[in-house]
């Protein structure tokens, strides 16, 4: 088994499916045919500027896969995946990056701190690619997705960047909240730790009123439940406050 | 679309329609979103406020430095 880390950008357009859905079904894919196993899938924010052109965000979506297929092989059916799912109009790259082989990870952490704020171009992604030995393709339209599919692996790697794609549902709704301590919250869902917005890590015997939409951020290389205190009482975090992530 | 709500809400810069409001004005996007008939939900990864109906959590929304644009205001007043 190997450990690798596989990104995915600019697949999508107004009204079709989103990019972390798919990256989401191309991970399912790699671990179940494998019998490897695939991460939460992360989202990354990008720069947002005029030159740079996104559908209604600019993020990337990135993922970590542990199994014995070989770089050629995630490539072909993810690609395939990639190729059919991906908007028309959208200009899907992907990266995909051997993380137990020799590489600069610094220069890899850089160049995703740089896609945050300020306009790359397609062929510095290329040079790094190749200096890194890390696969970068593009697949339709301008392939402008290369771009956030290497800096999403970038900021993936500096392990405290992004969101994890879809929602935390444990039985909780909008309007009717439903407390668990953490160790339930982390035996069924998966995540590594709850903590507070001043990283304060929870203990396991600590309770936590969960209500509406529950998300998880990427933390100190962990997933992470982020949590507030109200009223003495521990709560999820709201979306504005998972907007720094 | 109420266009006393463009104009008020909204301004034309550079051929953009620019939210006056700017970043963080959650009540003023709610509000505007419930007004506003062109609202489509982003995808929820997309989303950045806690309630669904908001210009900040909507397809049309384009974000920029300082703010966001609404292109579905572009395409209907270019018609």
């Amino acid at each position: 088994m190997k450990n690798w880390l596989i990104c995915i950008d600019d697949t999508d357009d107004i009204g079709t499916k989103g990019t972390g859905e798919i990256a989401e079904e191309i991970a399912n894919l790699l671990a179940n045919m494998s019998g490897g196993h695939a991460s939460f899938v992360t989202r990354h924010q990008l720069f947002v500027h005029p030159d740079i052109p996104y559908t209604s965000h600019n993020s990337a979506m990135c993922f970590a896969l542990r199994s014995p297929l070989t770089k050629a092989e995630i490539h072909q059916y993810a690609v395939a995946h990639l190729v059919a799912e991906s908007a028309p109009a959208a200009d899907p790259g992907i990266a995909i990056l051997d993380v137990d082989s020799h590489y600069d990870a610094a220069a890899l952490m850089d160049f995703g701190r740089r896609a945050k704020v300020e306009v790359i171009t397609k062929a510095a992604a290329y040079d790094l690619a190749e200096q890194l030995n890390i696969q970068l393709t593009e697949h339709g339209g301008t392939g402008q997705g290369v771009i956030g599919a290497l800096a999403g692996l970038g900021l993936r790697l500096m392990g405290s960047d992004g969101r994890v794609k879809g929602q935390i549902k444990l039985g909780q709704f909008e309007d009717v909240s439903l407390e668990l301590s953490v160790a339930d919250i982390l035996e069924q869902t998966g995540l590594d730790a709850v903590m507070s917005t001043d990283k304060y890590r929870l203990a396991l015997d600590e309770r936590v009123q969960l209500k509406g939409k529950v998300k998880a951020v990427y933390l100190d290389h962990q997933f992470v439940l982020l949590v507030h205190q109200e009223a003495e009482q521990w709560r999820n975090a709201g979306k504005q406050a998972l907007q720094a992530y | 679309m109420d266009l006393n709500l463009v104009e008020h809400a909204f301004e034309l810069k550079d051929d953009r329609w620019i939210f006056k409001a700017g970043l963080a004005q959650y009540p003023r996007a709610r509000q505007v979103a419930k007004l506003c008939t062109r609202f489509i939900p982003d995808d929820e990864d997309e989303q950045i406020d806690d309630e669904p109906r908001s210009c900040y959590n909507c397809q049309y929304r384009r974000w920029m430095v300082a703010g966001f644009e609404c292109l579905a205001l572009r395409h209907l007043l270019k018609k």
